[in-house]
Formats: structure tokens, sequence, C-alpha cells
């Protein structure tokens, strides 16, 4: 007796949909298929002619993925875009602010990392929270988990991962060379400086410790997947 | 044999109006379908399941898994009050539509 189940599987490949879902769907194709050939059989066709009738039902299994896809979701794309992108990103913005702000008030002092001069310290200053930048990993795992989760896509997850920069990122791209344009009494060379060492501390540093840790859950979740699928083969 | 695009809006009109008389399952809606028109509308495979589907995410039908005396899980569409309630403008919308396209070619023909 032929595995339809397998076959469909096998053809419906890249489905984004929940594992449970997608099961469903394999299983009513499958069912639809068997009871096609079934139909006929009984009218007295050849096994090897009715298969072949029967799966001539599907021209481009890709493209029946896709609208099957579509049709599963795009109804609902304001959920699915709330699900695989705002809520993980505005979660993890949440965590992030949050966290610096209690580390600010109850942790360690932060660390002041500046050119030296006797002993004061010349600008610009970078104030690096160690503690914050150590936990971003996880949160950024975080966001990864919940977008990946939803069924996200690559951009989506990617921008739930570095969404808390996002702010920071705002401000030193908009924000302080405005700053600078507009303010004429500090030195020119001193802001410049000011601009670099903040986009570092405030924005690279983060975002790659964001990035670190939510590429390893990707990785972890995908490969998890991989693994259910293989198992379920 | 009637075109594509005709098919396509008439698809919709097709499934609600069997699933009116009771619920089915995709092979038998599609056999149904194809039996009523007398081969005029004919859905693959292909064709019924993104429709059905999107049908069910409008909330026009709903599906549910059931087992049937032979023990093959299948799962069987019926027509939910919003299919019902879609379906009396959907049938009207065609009418005036044939309506339309009968006097049209009467007149050419004349």
């Amino acid at each position: 007796m032929r595995d339809w189940e397998a076959l469909v599987e096998g053809h419906l490949t890249g489905f984004a949909l929940e594992p449970a879902e997608s099961a469903d769907v394999i299983a009513e194709l499958a069912a639809h298929l068997a009871e096609t050939c079934e139909e006929l059989r009984k009218q007295g066709m050849a096994e090897e002619e009715a298969v072949r009738r029967t799966l001539s039902q599907v021209e481009d299994w890709k493209k029946l993925t896709r609208l099957i896809q579509t049709a599963r979701t795009k109804e609902n794309i304001m959920t699915n875009r709330v699900k695989q992108f705002w809520l993980p990103s505005l979660l993890t913005l949440l965590l992030s602010m949050g966290l610096l702000a209690l580390i600010q008030v109850f942790g360690p002092n932060p660390w002041l990392v500046a050119r030296k001069s006797g002993w004061s310290l010349v600008a610009p200053v970078a104030v690096v929270y160690l503690p914050w930048l150590l936990a971003l990993p996880l949160i950024g795992a975080l966001g990864a988990f919940l977008s990946y989760r939803s069924g996200g896509s690559q951009r989506a997850v990617f921008s739930s991962i570095l969404f808390p920069v996002l702010p920071y990122l705002v401000f030193f791209l908009i924000g302080l060379p405005m700053i600078i344009i507009l303010n004429h009494h500090i030195a020119h060379n001193i802001m410049f400086s000011a601009l670099f060492v903040g986009f570092f501390g405030w924005v690279l540093a983060p975002g790659a410790a964001l990035l670190a840790g939510g590429q390893l859950a990707k990785i972890f979740l995908s490969r998890r997947l991989d693994s259910r699928r293989i198992a379920s083969n | 044999m009637i075109g594509t695009g005709i098919k396509r809006g008439t698809a919709e009109l097709a499934v609600l109006s069997v699933l009116e008389h009771g619920p089915l399952h995709g092979y038998e809606m599609a056999h149904r379908i194809e039996q009523q028109t007398k081969g005029a509308l004919r859905f693959t495979l292909a064709a019924l399941y993104p429709m059905l589907y999107r049908m069910e995410q409008r909330g026009w039908i709903r599906g549910a898994w059931e087992t049937s005396s032979s023990g093959r899980r299948r799962r069987c569409y019926r027509i939910t009050p919003v299919g019902k309630k879609r379906l009396s403008p959907l049938r009207r919308e065609w009418a005036e539509l044939f309506g339309a396209l009968r006097r049209l070619t009467k007149v050419s023909n004349a």
C-alpha cells in the first residue's frame, strides 16, 4: 500500500506553518489522493496508471505549497505580524530597557572607558554597563525564540533580536548629528569622537551581544525542528 | 467548458452551495460538484484545498476531523452561519451577472 502522507510531505517542503497545522494539511491532502487513487482502481485502472492520474492533479507542488501557505496566513496577516514581530520585539525592548534601569539604580558602578590625563579622564568617555551587556544575549535569544516559534521569517527573527538597540541607533544616527550641527559651543572633534564611542558602546556592542544569543537560539531551534522532521519520517 | 476566470469566481459559490445540504470532505465535495455540474466545474486537489483553507480563514466554512466507518480519518467541512449569510448575496450577484449575459447575447443574436 502506498504511503501517501510520506509522498505529500516529501513534496510540500518549506511550509512555514506550525508543525501541527502542517501535519493536518499533509494528512488531508494525502487522504484526498488516496481516495482518488482508490476510486480509479475501482473503475478498473491499473495501479501504475491510477497513481499517475492521481498525481497529475498537482502540476506544481511548490506553487501549491505557496497557495496553501498564503490561504492559511494571509487573512490573518495582522495577527501573524503581531506574533512574529511586534510581540517579541517589544518584549525584548522592554526587558532590555527595564534591566538597564535596574542596573543603573541597584547595580555596580559602570565601567568608564576613556583616555587618561593624569588622574582625570579625557572626553569622550564610554559608559559600559557590563552586567547589562552580559545579559543581552539571553534577551536576544528570547526574541529569536518567540519569533521563530510563531513561524516568523528570517527577517522577522532578525528584527526581533536587534529591536532593543533601535532607539539608540535612531539617537546616534539622527539625534546626535543634529546636536553636533546645532551646538556651536562644543568642539567638533570631541563631538565626533563622542558619536563614534557612543555608537560603539550603545549600538554595536549591544547589537553584537543580542545577535550572538539570538543566532545561537535560532540555530538550536532549527536543528531541533530538523531532528523532529527526521524522527517523524 | 467554462473558462478559468469565471470558474474561479464561481468556485466559492459552488462549495457553499454543496455544503448547504450537509457536511462533506474535500474529495466528496469535488466529486459532488463535478457530478451536479455535469463536469463543467472540476476541482483538482491543487485548486480545491487553497480555496477551502481561504474560506475557512474567512469563517465561511469550518473543518473538523472525523473517522469514517471504514476507519479512515477525513476532514469534513460544514457551512457556518457566516457562510450561509454570504451565500445569498453571492447567488444574487451571479444570477444578475448571468441574467445580464443572457440579455446581452440575445440582443447580439437579434
